[in-house]
Parts: structure tokens; sequence; C-alpha cells
């Protein structure tokens, strides 16, 4: 006998931008019911024990988005919420060298030095400078985009006001931003540093999560999105989460469940509900059925679109539009689970560089030519990877002794040209493993079990179209009040009380909780009416 | 008392276009030009003997209306050989795929290969709606960040009225594509690798980008701007004209004479220095050179704020772009064409895919030749019979990717082994190519620069990326046709709106001189 119970609204996934949206309409004293597919909340935002005693950070596994509003509003920290500053990260170069860039500005200095004096100096004004164009850029993460299409006085106040936020800049931040808009991460980087591992190592916060290499232009951009993240105020500095990225997800999840929201794990929604036009509920694949005057979804643009509603009762205009949305993912993830502690060749024993990112991106070059077989429908035999080892941030993480670690890796395209992922998940996984041993003499030694997720894993696990991290690529054509599609970039559908509030909305992906919560004023603005 | 109002430097196409629109003005200007030919990359010359070449530019399909009909170009001998054929791309299964100058043909032609051709009525009116929007915006000056003037603002505003006028749906959609990559914006209207790899040769130009890099979908609006048509007598004839437009007016232009320097004063441009050590005083001087070498060689850094010098120091030229000219003893034959010599008149493009594309790009991006390079050969000669003697024809194939920093060797022991890839590349489409050679001549991107005084051989003065457009053209903080000296104007392609034998940087920076110079 198929249920039916009435809600004030529905969120669909429990993701942290599904939970945060779902916490902030409970808070405004709204019946909410949270739907998740997955046993547990948190979408790609989880700590699974996937292993007896290990707990891997499944899919994302670093912190420094998270909008501090969200932070305070939701008071996180009193639901457990706990960011562990991440040191440093340590480059290791082919030579035996290594690049180190550390907390304590002086000696990050002094090891920059012995490549570039003049890169060490500029290090310093270019940390500078992006915390200040990071700044510029924020109110933007904090506002609806504006519809410039349309003659609302509304919507030209929010032009107006936008366009005068960025005439108030100084002029030289103009044009770092014009050209952090436009240029390709190596470029911007290269008018800074003259030494190549250098710019490698910055210029992968540009391709991180895209389908871009550090020379394509827009890369830069991506590389900005990176820095607007602070934790505890303190701009651009990146964390891990206590209890891996899960731990995030379960203090919204906690916050949410406090201020009343319903959460119901292993439902998965088939279809949202409409009659004329209107969104009634949800029908949950088990054939449960729920009503609700507003149902949100946080899944990806096609998902949210074309899967959970029939595109017939969608514009055409849109339907087209959202499945050109860009959502072709560009990276995978291996997790392993250590016996021992890996021994950097670089800087041998342990360290406070194994507490922080170590950076597998020795030249431009080379992440190019990663780059160049993705292009081609290939995985990177000698991949760009950026790891941590978060049983050493987090003890609680693997058993006394052993060890945890997290490899994000790209490039791993979705679409695979000559083979598929079930068949060639593991050739990836050696990939990874060999490129690694390169720097971690002793890796292969100490692996007792290994992970390894390929965008369509990803797809398969999540939902998450194509793999994509970000819901949908950073790109240009696809942020601000292009994002997911021209005229749906607030948050609403063609289909009146049907929502988005995933990252494919703006600003975008990373665990900035940034979607949920700007989707969830536009929610109440219409519950109200 | 200064010997002239302006004393413009180097006399390419803009170069001229700035001088004539100077002159009608009724200034004493003064042209110039290092070269014993006028033209700069837009000229023709007798590389061979009875052979006449299109040096660079093949042809002025972008030359704008407000400068032919405003210096009467016809009337100065300027003529227009309309082509119907736009491009010809012969495919290795031995097919073609012709496109003709706004034909309704197209459509029925690109069914033959896929069901592309209901896509390409769409893309066709999306195209050209763009076009037009980008044409007028290439007529303004751009703004600065910050302190425009009312008059310049409207304008703008007026073309921002323009676009909201395409519609809601036309507005954003070229919001969103205008920053897109050729690579998407194609893969989104058509299928067909053959036409895919054809329309993005247009969005690659005058850029070491690959069709995947975003940017390329704006040259590719940029591109189709105008259309296809051959200049009578090759593209020189472009120069030639607008010299004889300016002369008309009482402009002095002077050829083999080269400039050693621009002289300034206080902040000020005040005249040019020769080569032969005269100097010569004006009110002030226009450069038609590339902004590296106007203000780093001819000003020098040392009159830049260090600030400038940087920024200057971070232009791409990047020029990745060859030239082989053919002198043949016959027309070749491309059995794609099915005995159709019509449908050589136009471009002949070799560029399969967009893989095949971005592959020959991957190269130049490490440094090397284009192992498979896109070919967009011309053959002037068939439609215009004097450019070589009779029966037989002159070619010219660009080749790109031909990157001015080579990672391991140098372009005078690339040159000639340059000139047999294109040839044996071309061959391979029209097999009796070779037979028929009588000379060739290669210029690589550094013979551009020794030659022709391009830096890095840019043919566009400035790759036309998307960081390098608009108000950051040629570099944030002076653009406008202004430079950090007050009465040195830059005219060339690197000024908005870029490369392109169009005009308009030099009638632009001649409006823009003339308003504030008196």
């Amino acid at each position: 006998m198929a249920e039916t119970k009435r809600y004030d609204a529905i969120v669909i996934g429990g993701g942290h931008n599904g939970l945060v949206n779902a916490a902030y309409l409970a808070k405004a004293g709204l019946s909410v019911l949270l739907l998740e597919q997955r046993p547990m909340v948190g979408g790609a935002t989880v700590s699974e024990e996937i292993y007896p005693g290990f707990k891997f950070t499944v899919f994302s596994y670093v912190v420094s988005l998270l909008r501090p509003e969200i932070i305070r509003e939701l008071e996180l920290p009193r639901h457990g919420l706990a960011i562990l500053p991440l040191e440093s990260t340590i480059t290791p170069l082919p030579g035996g060298d290594y690049i180190y860039r550390g907390t304590d500005p002086h000696e990050t200095f002094r090891n920059i030095q012995r490549f570039s004096p003049r890169d060490a100096e500029a290090y310093r004004e270019y940390g500078h400078a992006m915390y200040q164009m990071a700044k510029a850029v924020k109110y933007i993460l904090s506002i609806r985009p504006p519809d410039p299409t349309s003659l609302h006085p509304r919507e030209l106040m929010a032009l107006l006001k936008l366009g005068k936020h960025f005439l108030n800049l100084d002029e030289q931040h103009m044009y770092t931003l014009a050209k952090l808009m436009t240029m390709s991460s190596a470029d911007f980087l290269e008018e800074w540093f003259e030494f190549d591992p250098l710019v490698a190592t910055l210029s992968a916060s540009g391709i991180i999560g895209t389908f871009l290499g550090p020379r394509s232009p827009g890369s830069a951009y991506v590389l900005l999105h990176h820095y607007m993240g602070e934790i505890d105020g303190v701009f651009r500095a990146w964390g891990f989460a206590k209890g891996g990225t899960g731990g995030v997800a379960e203090a919204i999840a906690s916050s949410a469940q406090e201020l009343g929201v319903e959460i119901r794990t292993n439902a998965k929604v088939a279809k949202v509900a409409t009659r004329n036009g209107r969104a009634t509920g949800v029908v949950l694949e088990n054939g449960d059925e729920f009503e609700a005057k507003q149902v949100v979804s946080s899944l990806d643009p096609k998902l949210t679109f074309l899967k959970l509603l029939d595109p017939k009762e969608l514009p055409s205009d849109l339907v087209g539009s959202i499945s050109k949305f860009e959502t072709q993912g560009s990276s995978g993830k291996v997790n392993l689970a250590l016996d021992a502690l890996p021994d950097l060749a670089c800087l041998p024993g342990e360290g406070v560089h194994l507490k922080g990112a170590i950076s597998i991106s020795p030249s431009v070059a080379y992440i190019e030519r990663a780059y160049d077989q993705a292009k081609y429908g290939q995985f990177s035999e000698k991949p760009y990877i950026d790891i941590i080892i978060p049983s050493m941030i987090d003890p609680q993480m693997a058993p006394p002794g052993k060890h945890v670690m997290s490899c994000f890796v790209q490039y791993a395209p979705y679409h695979l040209r000559e083979s598929d992922w079930e068949d060639q998940r593991e050739a990836f996984g050696d990939a990874v493993v060999n490129t690694l041993s390169e720097y971690i003499p002793n890796l292969k030694n100490i692996i007792l079990n290994r992970q390894v997720l390929s965008p369509w894993d990803i797809e398969q696990k999540i939902g998450l179209s194509g793999g994509n991290i970000f819901q949908g690529e950073l790109s240009l054509s696809q942020l601000f009040f292009l994002r997911p599609s021209p005229g749906y970039a607030q948050y609403r559908t063609p289909i009146r009380g049907y929502y988005q509030c995933g990252s494919g909305t703006h600003p975008g992906g990373g665990i900035t909780g940034a979607p949920g919560r700007l989707a969830a004023f536009e929610v109440l603005k219409d519950a109200r009416k | 008392m200064t010997d002239f109002d302006f004393i413009v430097i180097g006399g390419g196409h803009n170069g001229l276009t700035a001088a004539a629109w100077l002159a009608k003005a009724g200034r004493r200007v003064l042209v110039l030009e290092k070269r014993a030919t006028l033209g700069g990359v837009a000229a023709t010359e007798e590389l061979v003997p009875g052979f006449h070449f299109n040096i660079g530019a093949p042809d002025a399909r972008l030359l704008s209306p407000a400068v032919l009909d405003g210096l009467d170009l016809k009337k100065h001998g300027l003529e227009f050989i309309e082509s119907e054929i736009a491009a010809f791309a012969p495919q290795a299964d031995g097919r073609g795929l012709t496109l003709w100058n706004g034909a309704e043909k197209n459509a029925s032609e690109i069914s033959r290969f896929s069901k592309d051709d209901q896509a390409w009525k769409e893309y066709s009116r999306q195209t050209s709606r763009f076009a037009g929007v980008l044409a007028k915006m290439a007529c303004l000056r751009p703004p600065t960040i910050k302190n425009n003037p009312l008059g310049l603002m409207l304008a703008w505003g007026r073309l921002a009225l323009q676009v909201r006028a395409l519609g809601g749906r036309d507005m954003m959609q070229f919001m969103r594509v205008l920053p897109m990559s050729g690579y998407q914006y194609l893969n989104e209207h058509f299928e067909t690798e053959a036409l895919k790899g054809l329309l993005s040769v247009p969005g690659v130009t005058g850029s070491t980008q690959g069709p995947r890099a975003s940017g390329t979908g704006f040259m590719l609006f940029y591109q189709q701007m105008g259309a296809a048509r051959q200049v009578s007598g090759g593209v020189g004839q472009v120069s030639a004209a607008l010299a004889k437009a300016a002369q008309a007016r009482g402009a002095q232009v002077r050829t083999s004479i080269g400039v050693k320097r621009i002289l300034s004063e206080r902040g000020r441009g005040i005249g040019v220095e020769l080569d032969s050590g005269e100097q010569i005083s004006a009110k002030a001087v226009l450069s038609n050179a590339d902004p590296r070498t106007t203000f780093m060689d001819l000003l020098g850094a040392p009159q830049l704020e260090p600030r400038i010098v940087r920024r200057l120091r971070g232009l791409k030229l990047r020029g990745s772009t060859a030239t082989v000219h053919l002198a043949l003893s016959g027309l070749p034959d491309f059995p794609a064409a099915g005995g159709d010599q019509a449908r050589l008149t136009g471009d002949i493009v070799i560029c399969p895919s967009l893989d095949y594309a971005e592959k020959a790009f991957d190269d130049a991006k490490h440094g090397r030749i284009s192992a498979y390079p896109i070919l967009i050969a011309r053959i002037p000669s068939l439609l215009d019979p004097r450019l070589a003697p009779t029966g037989q024809h002159t070619m010219s194939i660009i080749f790109r990717y031909a990157p001015y920093k080579l990672a391991e060797s140098n372009w005078d022991a690339e040159r000639e082994r340059l000139g047999d890839l294109a040839v044996e590349t071309m061959a391979k489409y029209a097999p009796n190519l070779k037979s028929l050679i009588l000379n060739r001549r290669v210029i690589t991107p550094l013979d551009y620069e020794r030659e022709y005084g391009l830096a890095e051989g840019s043919e566009m003065h400035g790759q036309m990326g998307l960081d390098q457009l608009l108000l950051q053209r040629p570099v944030p903080g002076f653009v406008g046709y202004r430079s950090p000296v007050d009465g040195l104007y830059l005219c060339g392609a690197g000024a908005h709106p870029g490369g392109g034998v169009t005009g308009l940087p030099g009638l632009n920076a001649a409006k823009q001189a003339l308003k504030e110079i008196r």
C-alpha cells in the first residue's frame, strides 16, 4: 500500500546543497521532507568505511569554500563541524627536489627562493592579489544572478547594483579581474612567476574538476573560484573536516533535523508530480508518493529537468540548452588503505609535509600532456594527482599506525573512446599507483585496499551526470546568469513550485552550500505570496 | 611649427587608412614605410618572375564599408572579383564538401553528408545575426574600464540596446556563445566531422589556440563579418587604392624609409627619427607597427612606467602561421572537385575534423610544427589570370600551426621541411600538384618578423584570444588607440577590433586622433 503524506516542501537529494536548502526552509517554519536515494546523506560529501577500519573520503576530500554565513546561521560547529587546517602543499620534482609551501610564509619564501628569488618575492604579492580578487568577487557568491533580458525594475536594480559593485573596485583590480575571467591559468601565472614547476603546481587549481588544461583560456577563472574559500574567516586556506567531508554533511543534517527537517534515506525519487504546470509532489521508485506545495531538486540540471520531469512539459529551448549543458566529468578518485605511512622520495620520513597536500604537477607541459590524452578519450597515463593523507590530520580515519590516502586524479574523461570504464577502471588505478610510486617508492608494498572511481562510477554511485563534480563545467558560458540555462538561473523552473538548488546553479560547485541557501530564499519568497 | 600634423609609421593597410582619413580632414600627413612595397602583409609581390602572390592576407573580405565608401576606394582603382565559392574541403574518402557564399545550395550540399542541413539553417541565421553585432562593435572605440566620456558610453549603450533587440532568446545565446570554444559551438549544431572541421578554421585564425579554446567561437563570428571576395590584381591593390586616396588629399607616402625611433618629450610623442638619423616633427604620431615594436623598440621601455612595461611583456603575440607560395605550370587537379574548376576559386581547406585541428594545435603547444597541419589554400589566378603567365597559376597555402618559438629546432633549419610537408599534405588531395611546381617560396613566422616587421610573426599584432580583445586589446590600460604617451596612437591590428584587412583600427584611430589633436 503506497503511503501519501503532505509537506510544505520536499527537497530531492541529500547532498550538502540539498541539506542546506532543507535546513533554511525549515528554519523559516516550513515542514520539510528531504529524500536521499542512498543509505546515508551527503551525496559527494561523504565519508564511508569501504574497507574495515578505514574511513575513506570517497569523493570530495577538502573543505574551504563552505560559506561562513551558513556555518554561522546553521550553527554548524555546535553540530559537530570542525575543520582541521591542511598544513602545506608539497610538489615533488623529477630530479628529487621539491617545492614546499606551508603555513609559515618565511619558510615558503626560503623554499621558493632556492629556485628563483624573484618568484619568492612574487609569491607574496600574488597571494595578496588573489586575496583582493577573491574579496572583490565574493559578493557575487552571495547574490541571486540578475536576469539581463528582463526589464523588470527589480532586475534592472540588481544589474545596477552589480555594476556599481564592480565600478567601486580599484582600476588595477578590475584589470586583474578581466584577466582572470578570460585567461588560462598558466598564462596568468606566468605573468607572476618564472619557475615552471611553481607555475604548474599553482595552475592545477585552475583545472580541478574541469575539462580544461592549464593553458586553456577560462582556467584562470577556476583558479579564482578555488581561492574564494574561507575557514573561520581566513581566506584561501584549505582544510579537512573532522571525520572527513562526511563530517560536513552530518553537521548540516544534524542542524536540519534539529530545525525539524524529516530526512528519509533509501528513498529514490522517480518523478516530480505535476498538475497544470505546477509541482504537486514526488513519486518514489518504490511507488510511494509525497505531496508538497514546493519541490526543490538538488540534483544536477540534467536530472532535475530531463529525468525528474517529462521534457514535454518544458519549453523546447530549455530542453535544448539543458541537453547541451556540459557535464562531462574529467576527474577520478583513487582511495587507498595503507599498512604504513607513505614515504616521499624527496623528503623521506614522517613530517608536517604529510599533513598537507601532495601535488603531482611537476611541469605545465606534464599537465598539458595529461590533458592531451583526455581530449581524445583516454585517461592520462601520467595524470595530475592531488593527494592528502586524512589519517595524518584526523587519526580516527584509520586504525592506529595505518593510513588512508585520498588521491584526486585528473584526467579521466567520462567518455572513453575505445573502451569503457568497467573495462578500464583497474588499468586507470594502476596508472595512478605507478605514477605515485615514482615519488613514493614504498607505496606498492603498503597498499591493503584500493578503491578506484572513474567519472562513470561517480555517476553510478551518486547520480552526478557525467560524473562531473561541479554538476556542470565552470566555463564562462555556464556561469552566473547562464547557469544552468539562460532565463532559468534564478533557481526557478518553468514548472511553478519546482526549484533547483544544486551546484548546477549559481555560484557553482565545491562545498559552498551557496546554491542551496540562495535557492531557499527564492522558495521562501514564493511561499509567502 | 611642426613639419607635419601627423606622421604614420608603417604603410600597411591600416596605416594608409588612417593617413587617408587624416588627409581627408585637411591635415598634413606623412606616411613612412620601411619596405619598398606598401601593404605590409596585405601586399602582393612578384616573388617569382611573372607570378604575383598575396604575401599574407589572401583577400579583403573584412574590409569595412566605412573605409571602402568613406575613402572612395573604388574611385581610386579598387575592384573586387566576387567569388561564388566560400570554401571547398576535399576529404580523405574522395568526397568534397563545398560551401557557397550565402547560398541556399549549402543545405543540400550538406545533406549529401548528413542530416545537418536543418541545423545549418539555424547556424547560418544565428552566426550572421551575431556577426552583425560584432561588425557594429568593431566600428566603436572600446571603452576603458573607468572614466569613459559620455559620448562613448552612449554609443556602447546604443549597441547594448541593439543586442537586447536581438530578443531575449538570441540575446542570451549571444552572451552564452561569445566566450565559447568553436569546438563546443560547432558540436552543439552539427554531427558531420567534415563540416565541423571546415567551419572551425576561421575560429583559430590569428592565435595559437586550438578549437577547444574558449573564445575561438568569437573569432568564428568575427570572420563572418564579410563575404569572400577576391581583390582584382591581388590584395596589395587595397593598399594601392588607399595610398592613392591619401595622396589625392595631399598626404605624402614615402617607401624604403625606416623609422629608428619615436621621439617624445615630457610624455608626449613629437616626431620620429629615421634610420638615416634625420628627425621629422609632428603634432602626433600614429604607429601601424605592432604594440611590442611600437612601445618597446620604437619608443623604448625607459619611456614607460614599469607597470605598463610589465603588461606589454605579457602581450601574447604567438604567431603560428607560415605561408607556402607555389608557382604552378598548370591547375592542380582535385579529384574531389569532380572536374568543376569553379570549386577551387574560394578557400581550399584541409581540416577534416575538429580532432584533426586540435591535434595540429597540440604540436604547436609543445613547440613543434604540426605534423598534420591545417591548410588553407587559394589559387587567385583562377579568377584573376593576370596574376600568373597564361595557363599557369599561383597557389598560396597558409599553414597552421607553425609556432614562432620552436622547442627543438630553428626556422632556418625547418623552412624547407615545412614547405615539403605542406606540399605532401596537399598532394594527398591533388595528386598532380608536385609535378606542376615551377618554384616555391616559404615564408615562416620568423620571415614575417624579419621581412615584414611582425613581432613573433603575429599577423594579428597580438593573438586574438579572449584575453586580448575589446577592453583588453592590446593590453589592459591603454585601449582605444591611445597609448601611455600623449600624441602617440596605435592604428594597427594590435588595436581594437584587431586583425584582418578591415581598415577599422586605422579608421578608428584617425577619428580619435582628429578629436584630440587640433
